[in-house]
């Protein structure tokens, strides 16, 4: 939770171990899908996500670009930047959470015809809405579960392929979005749409912390940012300048990042012997290993980044009855990559 | 055009033969416009669609299902009108689409009646826009692609229908197949282009192929004999109308042509069954035992055969001789025992529908279960739900659609005093957005929880009723609640709710005890949901009242406890809820006070034969579908 601008540093929250790889991993590689997060009220869910934003790397942009399209990818650009892609001026901005408030409407999501404009012009022009400012960062659904269904229709659109598409109210536009799904959600209050539930790359779920000491140690930490927002944030700079560059480097390496045969039928393995349908859970395995590989400072996938990422990676993807515990036998896991 | 990345290529898509098929036929073939690809996520179902532009030079438009009726019909051009003083028609999505490709993402997320008209102007060649002064019917020759998860949520039979072809599509089983797909995706997102410039060769030979065939698809043959099993195939599955004749008939024709042979085969038909009549067949219709005099259907078929299909290959210009001799004689083959072949065929497409019912996990269209689509959508009347076209408001309206008003507004400019702006609105010019919500319904059980014979059988039937609907309410949207009564007092347990796990921790145990208080269960259940349906206005609720009909407790002090019962039914109307009775009284009968109470309810009743959950379930679920 944040008070005024200030969000509590990210580097301090204690435990949720999973939950913050989770999250770094997704920074590491976009492509990775999001992440849902799962648990009761007061897990710190909403906390870290907000307090994500404090150790987002910068990335390159296209300067005066409306959806901030990436200048070394050309194919994803929208319109106005690869009509201009010879003179194009880049300048390095900040990754960012944008949040998807619950009540959001269709237009104000997709974006619409800029009303104003067009009564003093008679011209039809574009509005971008939240979907556009996601392009590139983070997009946060608190309560994801409770989202309007017509909502996740537009977000299911955008998700598979990285464009969203608007064609309602006389406008016809279409405009790059690429964003990470951040969702936390209390399963008490009704399940993920089917489709939607596959769309994130991982989930994590978050139990809270039960041990009396380290409750008391979040309390202390809490009651202490909360006293003085500034000077908290301050005193942890240097952890949080570290951990910055540290996803920042794992990003710029990832692509060096080795990924032989052996990888592919561990990740195999693993996702056929836990029984998982698609090829998602196979894809989404494989870049994760590959992000938390990078992110250790290793130059190849071993069994032990499998291992970090296989249950997040499948937990929400298990062809499980209700009520079954969802969660990953560490023995099988280990059983299964023994021979990487 | 918009920002797109490069495509995954068509002949890199692993496995998925009989969806490529599909999509083949589709390109090559006049006779076939309108393809669904179905399956569960993560199957390349939209990787392979978007990847038909590698077969054809044709453009590809892509249709969000979020498109409204003015963007896909088309509307007054704005912007000329105000330029010009003219009435033109800016063309919509399915304009853009005519000599082309036009492609719905997850169609069954599309409102279903914009679909309907989407698939209309499609299968008839004709766009229609009748608005904001526009009167125009467009021709188009469009082929339609698209995508759905029936995971999500099912068509109804009328769109199903309208579907020349429907290939059902699952991941790839096996290590082997699962590392190929991984490691050519893998590839392809390391260099999109490198990867493509890999598969360029076989992206050649792809689209040669496909050429070949749309040249020689007007000279393909079809024996009279495959003609007649076609419609007798059609006939045993239970395909209503002959759209699945016609798409079987041509859909045959196109694969014998992608072959490069100029005479459709027995095979070419069974695979063509296997694609067009999947999501035609009626489970509850039993084929008919003995076959159709040959002569009726015969005359029907050729009836059938409709002048304005594009090729119509009876008036074709004869084969060369050889070929037609081979083919008089193969005929006379097959002729000799049409019988016993059918039999087979019936017997090898049964066999692929099992597969695929198997593919699809059990998930495979029933007749009862696909008509839900058509109750599941209102028209919604907050501003909420999704926005599917405008109207004007019928007095204020806190929800303007600002395209249509600015439309509305630039069409009335004369003698509007307009200072700097190019364009003033009155009140009149204000339009609203209409919108659709997708309910599911909300069913409430009422449960006679007392001490009485049977009443720990019947709990543990209704929470194995209720789980059940809950495991597959997210599909449906339906909400399940669950309200006991006993001793003097009914209470909620359960609120309506979509979560299985919520709704497992709070009916783990229920104590069954005391007497049966009829009247204040009938009270308690009508205030709440009398209040619930205020909260959730659009939402069909049922309750379903679980009793054997007779009470011992009465509210007032000394009144019968059974005539008030009845008396409070009679008085009992909450709006937009249907009461459903199940007798749980097994035994005796003799003084059947349940469906006398349902008569005062006007309550749908059925008496359970066996109290065991599935059926309750079931019966439950038809009973608030069909009520």
């Amino acid at each position: 939770m944040s008070r005024g601008s200030v969000v509590f540093p990210f580097v301090d929250i204690v435990g949720q171990e999973d939950m913050k790889r989770a999250l770094i991993l997704n920074v590491v590689d976009p492509g990775i899908g999001g992440v849902l997060l799962k648990g009761e009220k007061g897990t710190a869910k909403s906390t870290s996500v907000r307090s994500l934003g404090g150790v987002l790397p910068c990335r390159m942009a296209v300067k005066g670009c409306r959806f901030r399209c990436d200048p070394s990818d050309p194919d994803r650009m929208c319109e106005a930047c690869r009509a201009n892609l010879g003179s194009l001026q880049t300048e390095e901005v900040p990754m960012e959470v944008v949040e998807l408030p619950l009540g959001a409407t269709e237009d104000r999501v997709a974006g619409t015809i800029d009303i104003e404009h067009a009564l003093k012009t008679g011209e039809k022009r574009f509005e971008p809405g939240v979907l556009a400012r996601a392009n590139g960062n983070l997009l946060y659904i608190d309560e994801v579960n409770l989202l309007d269904d017509h909502i996740v229709d537009m977000l299911l659109d955008s998700a598979a392929m990285g464009v969203n598409y608007v064609e309602r109210e006389g406008i016809s536009f279409s405009h790059p979005s690429r964003f990470v799904l951040v969702g936390t959600m209390n399963p008490e209050e009704g399940d993920l749409r089917p489709q939607l539930l596959d769309r994130f790359g991982l989930s994590v779920d978050i139990k809270g912390e039960r041990d009396p000491k380290v409750r008391a140690e979040i309390v202390r930490r809490r009651l202490e940012f909360d006293d003085s927002p500034e000077a908290y944030v301050k005193a942890r700079s240097e952890e949080t300048e570290a951990l910055r560059s540290r996803i920042a480097e794992a990003s710029r390496r990832l692509r060096s990042v080795r990924l032989g045969p052996e990888v592919l039928d561990a990740v195999v393995t693993v996702t056929s012997h836990f029984g998982i349908d698609g090829h998602r859970a196979d894809i989404v395995m494989m870049k994760a290993a590959r992000a938390n590989a990078a992110f250790e400072g290793r130059d190849s996938v071993t069994a032990e980044d499998i291992t970090a990422v296989a249950e997040t990676v499948l937990s929400h993807r298990l062809r499980r009855r209700p009520f079954e515990d969802s969660s990953i036998d560490r023995e099988e896991l280990e059983k299964c990559l023994q021979n990487l | 055009m918009p920002a797109e990345p490069l495509n995954y290529p068509f002949s890199a898509v692993f496995g998925m033969e009989a969806a490529k098929d599909a999509i083949r036929c589709a390109v090559c073939s006049p006779g076939v416009r309108t393809v669904l690809i179905r399956g569960p996520s993560g199957t390349a179902k939209t990787v392979l669609c978007r990847s038909l532009t590698d077969l054809s030079g044709k453009r590809m438009v892509n249709i969000p299902a979020g498109a409204d009726t003015e963007r896909l019909f088309g509307s007054v051009d704005i912007e000329k009108f105000l330029d010009t003083g003219k009435l033109c028609l800016e063309k919509g999505l399915l304009a853009e689409a005519d000599g082309g490709f036009a492609f719905v993402d997850d169609i069954n997320l599309m409102d279903e009646r914009t679909a309907v008209a989407v698939m209309d102007a499609v299968i008839t060649g004709r766009i229609m826009t009748e608005r904001d002064g526009i009167s125009s019917v467009q021709a188009a020759d469009i082929v339609l692609v698209a995508t759905m998860n029936p995971d999500e949520r099912e068509m109804s039979d009328h769109l199903l229908d309208r579907f020349d072809v429907c290939v059902c599509v699952s991941p790839e089983e096996g290590q082997d197949a699962r590392k190929e797909v991984l490691s050519r995706r893998m590839a392809f997102e390391d260099s999109a282009s490198e990867f493509r410039k890999s598969y360029s060769e076989e992206a050649e030979k792809e689209r040669a192929g496909i050429e070949y065939a749309s040249k020689i698809i007007p000279l393909v043959q079809v024996s009279d004999e495959l003609r007649l099993i076609i419609s007798e195939l059609c006939a045993k599955v239970g395909a209503e109308g002959v759209r699945g004749d016609i798409a079987v008939l041509n859909t045959a024709k196109a694969l014998a042509a992608l072959d490069r042979r100029d005479t459709v085969t027995r095979s070419d038909v069974e695979r063509a069954a296997a694609m067009c009549l999947v999501h035609r067949r009626r489970y509850d219709a039993e084929p008919p035992e003995p076959p159709e005099p040959p002569e009726d259907q015969q005359d029907e078929d050729d009836q059938e055969e409709p002048p304005d299909d594009q090729n119509d290959d009876q008036e074709e210009p004869p084969e060369p001789p050889e070929d037609r001799q081979d083919q008089e004689e193969k005929d006379q083959d097959e002729g000799t025992d049409s019988l016993p072949r059918l039999d087979d065929m019936m017997f090898e497409i049964g066999r692929q529908f099992r597969v695929i019912d198997y593919l699809g996990k059990g998930k495979a269209p029933k007749a009862s279960g696909s008509r839900n689509g058509r109750r599941s959508e209102c028209e919604s009347a907050g501003a909420y739900g999704r926005q599917v076209s405008s109207r004007i408001p019928d007095g204020k309206t806190d929800d303007i659609a600002f395209g249509a008003t600015m439309r509305a507004a630039a069409l009335c400019q004369k003698g509007r005093e307009r200072g700097s702006m190019r364009i003033v609105v009155e009140d009149q010019d204000l339009r609203e957005k209409v919108r659709r919500v997708r309910n599911g319904c909300t069913v409430m059980f009422l449960v006679d929880a007392s001490g009485s014979i049977g009443a720990r059988r019947r709990m543990s039937a209704v929470k194995g009723a209720v789980l059940s609907m809950l495991k597959d309410s997210y599909v449906k949207r339906d909400k399940v609640g669950l309200m006991v009564f006993r001793r003097r007092t009914a209470e909620v347990i359960l609120p309506p709710t979509r979560s299985v796990e919520y709704g497992y921790k709070l009916l783990e145990d229920i104590p069954t005890c005391g007497r049966t208080p009829l009247s204040a269960a009938l009270v308690t259940a009508g205030e709440y949901m009398t209040s619930y349906s205020r909260s959730h206005p659009g939402e069909r609720c049922f309750i379903v009242l679980m009793t054997d009909g007779r009470s011992n407790v009465a509210s007032e002090e000394g009144a019968d406890p059974n005539e008030e019962a009845r008396r409070i039914a009679d008085s009992m109307r909450i709006p937009g809820t249907q009461w459903i009775v199940v007798n749980t009284g097994n035994g005796f009968r003799l003084f059947d006070s349940a469906s006398e109470l349902a008569a005062h309810l006007e309550a749908l009743y059925f008496d359970l034969e066996q109290l065991d959950a599935d059926a309750l379930a079931a019966s439950v679920r038809s009973a608030a579908r069909f009520g």
